[in-house]
């Protein structure tokens, strides 16, 4: 009785930050939470009946594991899973250098104006969907019209048909991902950046640190937190991929699959045929299991090194 | 020639060439940095002013030599195809405004009120909170039942909160907002506040949001670009044409290209759809046209934004 | 810590009961004693600036007939499929959906029981609807023994035709008639290749291969229309072999678009940019393809009779949804549209003298207006209540009887593959599938290398054990017939 008491005193003390989270809450509650509920269909056959959802759920059999099998059946499936772990790595790996390492010198370039030029500028992929860039890509390496066969051909090289080439593949995808992301990316770290107390630098200054000094002892340790989370809120999705790079860039191509199959198209691709809503529930279920088990150690490890950075 | 597509890991080694300059950035390092990210934001452009360029290429050009730079003929038939249906583009852009403006307000609002009670140490649940926001960035539960909250609980089928609830609030923003808050917000500046008698929320309106401009910039950002992205929300809950915004318009058109690649059986009665699919070069005049507003209006935006990201900066 | 995941679990708990109360308790129900019943229809198609102007006028005379207000909902070609699946998949109440083997999968959404049974409900209220439908729909269309949705009258067989370009074939005095199979159009595809710049001679399409394929054109399973009737990969047999090897060589030559695997070229009757292309045919299906186009085009069938398969008598159907509270009233609506030529003119052309008019011999023409209401006729209703055109032959509706009736009938008509028990087979086969076929069938990649490669991967993949699954099954059914 008396723990109920106190949890309701508590509930009373922080009622202002309650008031705050609420809203936030009931949007979690109706949009992730209530929905989750869904998940179960990942273990049953289902099927329709005719009072509804609910209905349908309730009266599917169970199947146990049966509708996790397609992801781990054949030989493809080691190679989607490697596809996906090794690109999601080199994307965060390099993605937080390029992104940090971008920030830094938009903020430390003299040119204030210019600086924010080519920040508008490296924002603009942001803007356009993975199939409008895949256009763009086609343009450059399309067999026969592509502007990078033209200029081989100009110096009297052999055409490469791209687009049946994997070898190429794994450098066209990790370059197409940092230049859509970069400009993002550093937007987030510049906020953290410019929001560090300016007295910090002056200090230094006075001490006499060079400007590589300071980026190292200063910039960087006051941003850490911030990639810290990033990188394990990152880590988290190491399982997922996006769907419109791996997808829609290699335009589908079948001879590319060795390197741009990755999980997420296989399920698109295995359940086409058949339309299965269990099967496609339990390949999400799959994918943010293994994200969580994986955040929660990484965290461990981090709260471990630095209690500070945990993410909770 | 312009730079191609191909991987270049030349910027981060850059940060290593200044270690000589102890106060400003030296000339000649300020020089190379700036040639850098000038070439990387040139090739962050480039595809967007080709696509321009493509969208004012004659369509039988484009039919004979491809794509290219300079085209043989300009035209502006693929303007005068969206011409036609302009009533209907215009009020997709209503829709689209309508939604980026109210969605972001709402989001940004949303997220910062989560996100600055769970940065506070004085918040008791705030590690439960975290988690539970945290929580939902890993699981959903899927389409089909979100869909029901959506439509069945929610009634938002063919309403314009169809377009903006959904995403209105995102666990990632709220992580992102709440280490801002912990560097950019600390307890320090909020204790003499305290001692004065002020509650907490009129010191998170009158000290926290003045003090987190930056922040909330980036978040609104984000949702801004995010509302004018989607469509996934409008081909899930609107069947009234007067509320489609102008991605989904966008979007139809892809789908129906990729239907057609993957029903090539069907060619003899789909013959109907081919007529209303728009040729190439109306297809990226629709890319112009959808992508144009906010691409222009973002560098204004923009200034605001780096305002903001100047006032955080200065700041005691 | 604990509690307050006590709490907010108990929070959850209440709010799905709400759910789980909203979506049962809605319904509008009614329309047992001829009440006024509102039907919602979801059809497949892009919507239309004057659908409401039309559907007013419809639901004029629906609820004069049967007392019946339509709400059509057009979605979309591209989406279509995506949206039906989570309408279905949600339990959402609706009354009738377009459904066909190519969008809306009727046999999947069938089996899993999104669909009505349909026997009973059409001999009480449709029973002209069942007279006026070629019985080979019936027959095809029913899954176990059983129908699920109301199969649209039309072409009931499918011929594969050579459409070429007149002005071509007439430049370079081609002879058409003489063409017997795939191979023998080599020659007048290098003389366009060599000739004619702009000019792609062959667009994206596989040669007619003697097979009925049970799940979709692509995927390795089929019974050889001529040899022994049972499932095998068609990948394995010499007739796939062969016409992979011309296709290929037709790419080395030239003759099919460098980049036809990968490409998104719709080839769009209306550009005229190729020479030879392949489509199905219908009876007068020339002119209307030669009115789109706006240049004239010939024909010249691939094989002699048209085949009645799954594909094409469930080509284009409406179902009655599970979920539905009236679905009397949507049969009776079915009834009429497909059966009232007032109606189905109506739907099909929008309102006369606005949309079309007719002229004194009875035919029709459209008017300036019709741009605003194009819809497909094929997937809406009977098409053989419909108005002709000025320029159509008078016997059009005769010759799709005798096409009709010179249709024979595939092997595994009316015979549906359950893929539940081997549904992991199926997944990985199909991704193997997308790996592979896509590349073979456009000739881009030679079959001596790839061909070996692609069968071993099927195999891994578990092709026997889906062949025997589905031989099973096939065998089991034609025991039944």
């Amino acid at each position: 009785m008396a723990r109920i008491k106190r949890f309701f005193q508590d509930v009373y003390k922080n009622k202002t930050w309650l008031l705050m989270v609420l809203p936030g809450v009931v949007w979690f509650l109706l949009f992730s939470y209530l929905p989750m509920f869904g998940t179960v269909i990942a273990f049953k056959n289902f099927q329709f009946h005719p009072d509804g959802f609910f209905a349908s759920v309730i009266n599917s059999e169970w199947v146990g594991f049966e509708n996790f099998e397609f992801l781990f059946s054949t030989d493809d499936a080691f190679i989607i899973t490697r596809n996906t772990i090794l690109y999601n790595l080199v994307f965060i790996i390099l993605g937080l250098i390029l992104a940090v390492a971008t920030a830094i010198i938009l903020n430390e370039i003299t040119n204030k104006k210019m600086a924010k030029v080519y920040q508008t500028g490296m924002l603009f992929p942001h803007f356009l969907s993975w199939v409008i860039v895949s256009y763009f890509v086609f343009t450059f390496l399309s067999v026969d019209r592509g502007m990078l066969n033209n200029i081989f051909q100009w110096f009297g090289m052999e055409k490469v048909s791209w687009y049946s080439e994997p070898e190429y593949w794994p450098f066209i995808l990790v370059f197409m991902s940092m230049w859509k992301g970069i400009g993002y990316g550093s937007i987030v770290y510049l906020a953290a950046i410019v929001g560090i107390d300016r007295n910090y630098y002056e200090a230094a200054m006075i001490d006499g640190a060079s400007k590589w000094q300071q980026i190292r002892h200063i910039t960087i340790p006051m941003i850490t937190p911030l990639i810290v989370i990033l990188t394990i809120l990152n880590i988290g999705k190491i399982f997922n991929s996006d769907f419109g790079l791996f997808y829609q860039v290699p335009l589908d191509s079948g001879s590319l699959y060795p390197v741009t199959n990755v999980i997420d198209t296989y399920v698109y691709r295995g359940l086409m045929t058949m339309g299965e809503v269990s099967m496609s529930t339990a390949a999400g279920l799959y994918q943010s299991v293994v994200g969580f088990i994986l955040v929660i150690l990484t965290n461990y490890i981090v709260t471990r090194i630095n209690k500070d950075y945990a993410l909770f | 020639m312009l730079k191609p597509a191909v991987p270049s890991k030349k910027v981060p080694k850059a940060v290593k060439k200044k270690n000589y300059n102890p106060h400003q950035l030296g000339k000649k390092a300020n020089a190379i940095l700036n040639t850098m990210l000038a070439v990387f934001a040139f090739s962050c452009v480039f595809p967007f002013l080709y696509v321009i360029i493509i969208s004012l290429t004659d369509e039988s050009v484009l039919e004979k030599n491809g794509f290219s730079l300079l085209p043989e003929t300009w035209s502006f038939e693929a303007y005068q195809f969206l011409w036609a249906i302009k009533s209907q583009l215009l009020q997709s852009y209503m829709i689209t405004i309508a939604v980026t403006v109210l969605g972001t307000i709402i989001s940004v609002f949303t997220i910062a009120f989560y996100a600055y009670a769970i940065s506070r140490p004085q918040f008791k649940f705030r590690k439960q909170f975290t988690f539970f926001a945290f929580f939902t960035m890993l699981f959903n539960g899927g389409l089909v039942p979100f869909y029901i909250v959506a439509t069945q609980v929610l009634h938002l089928r063919d309403t314009i909160w169809a377009l903006i609830l959904p995403m209105a609030v995102n666990a990632f923003y709220i992580l992102i907002m709440r280490t801002f808050f912990q560097r950019s917000v600390p307890e320090s500046i909020l204790e003499s506040a305290r001692i004065d008698g002020a509650s907490e929320l009129r010191i998170y309106f009158q000290i926290v949001l003045p003090l987190s401009l930056p922040g909330l910039a980036t978040i609104a950002l984000f949702s801004t670009l995010g509302y004018w992205n989607d469509w996934f929300n409008a081909l899930l809950f609107i069947d009234n044409p007067a509320l489609v915004p102008l991605q989904s318009l966008l979007m139809k058109i892809e789908n129906t290209l990729e239907f057609i690649r993957q029903n090539t059986l069907l060619t003899g009665s789909v013959k109907g759809i081919m007529q209303s699919v728009p040729k190439d070069a109306a297809k990226m005049a629709m890319v112009v046209i959808a992508t144009l507003p906010i691409a222009v209006s973002y560098p204004f935006f923009q200034r605001y934004f780096i305002q903001g990201l100047t006032i955080g900066g200065v700041k005691e | 810590m604990k509690k307050i995941f006590l709490v907010l679990f108990s929070c959850l708990l209440l709010l799905s009961g709400v759910l789980a109360g909203c979506s049962s308790n809605e319904s509008e129900a009614g329309g047992k004693d001829g009440e006024e019943v509102k039907l919602t229809w979801y059809m497949i198609g892009t919507p239309q600036k004057d659908m409401n102007k039309v559907m007013e006028e419809v639901n004029k005379y629906t609820k004069k007939k049967i007392n019946t207000t339509i709400d059509l909902k057009m979605i979309d070609w591209g989406d279509y499929d995506k949206k039906m699946q989570v309408v279905i998949a949600s339990g959402e109440p609706y009354d009738i959906a377009f459904t066909a083997s190519w969008a809306n999968n009727y046999v999947l959404n069938a089996r899993k029981g999104a669909f009505k049974e349909l026997d009973q409900l059409m001999d009480e209220h449709g029973k002209e609807l069942k007279g006026a439908l070629d019985p080979a729909f019936l027959e095809g269309a029913k899954i176990d023994g059983k129908l699920y949705a109301v199969p649209t009258n039309k072409e009931v067989g499918q011929q594969g035709v050579y459409v070429f370009n007149k002005r071509l074939v007439d430049k370079y005095k081609f002879d058409i008639q003489s063409i017997k199979s795939f191979e023998d159009l080599e020659p007048m595809l290098q003389t366009i290749k060599e000739k004619e710049s702009g000019i792609q001679p062959m667009t994206t399409f596989t040669p007619h291969a003697p097979f009925d394929y049970i799940l979709d054109d692509k995927m390795p399973f089929a019974v050889p229309l001529e040899g022994e009737n049972k499932i095998v990969n068609v990948y394995e047999t010499d007739e796939m072999k062969q016409n992979l090897d011309t296709l290929h060589k037709y790419y080395k030559a030239g003759y099919i678009k460098s980049d036809a695997a990968t490409s998104k070229e719709p080839w769009a009757l209306d550009v005229e940019n190729w020479f030879v292309r392949k489509e199905l045919y219908q009876p007068y299906a020339e002119n209307i393809w030669s009115r789109n186009a706006g240049y004239e085009l010939v024909v010249q069938p691939m094989h002699e009779s048209p085949i009645t398969f799954n594909n094409s008598v469930t080509g284009s159907m409406q179902a009655i949804s599970a979920t539905s509270k009236n679905p009397e009233r949507a049969m009776e609506f079915l009834n009429l549209l497909n059966t009232d030529e007032y109606l189905r003119n109506l739907m099909d052309k929008g309102i006369e003298g606005e949309h079309y008019e007719k002229l004194d011999n009875g035919r029709i023409k459209d008017l300036p207006a019709r741009k605003n209401y194009t819809v497909p006729s094929f997937a809406l209703g009977n098409q053989f209540i419909l108005d002709l055109y000025e320029e159509d032959s008078d016997d059009k509706w005769e010759k799709f009887e005798e096409f009709n009736n010179q249709s024979d009938d595939a092997p595994t008509l009316g015979f549906y593959f359950d893929p539940k028990p081997v549904r992991t087979e199926i997944a990985a086969i199909s991704n193997v599938t997308s790996e592979f076929a896509q590349a073979l069938l456009t000739g881009s990649v030679n079959p001596d290398e790839y061909l070996p490669k692609f069968n071993k991967k099927l195999k891994e993949a578990g092709l026997d054990k889906a062949l025997d699954e589905m031989n099973k099954q096939y065998e089991e059914w034609k025991k039944k017939q």
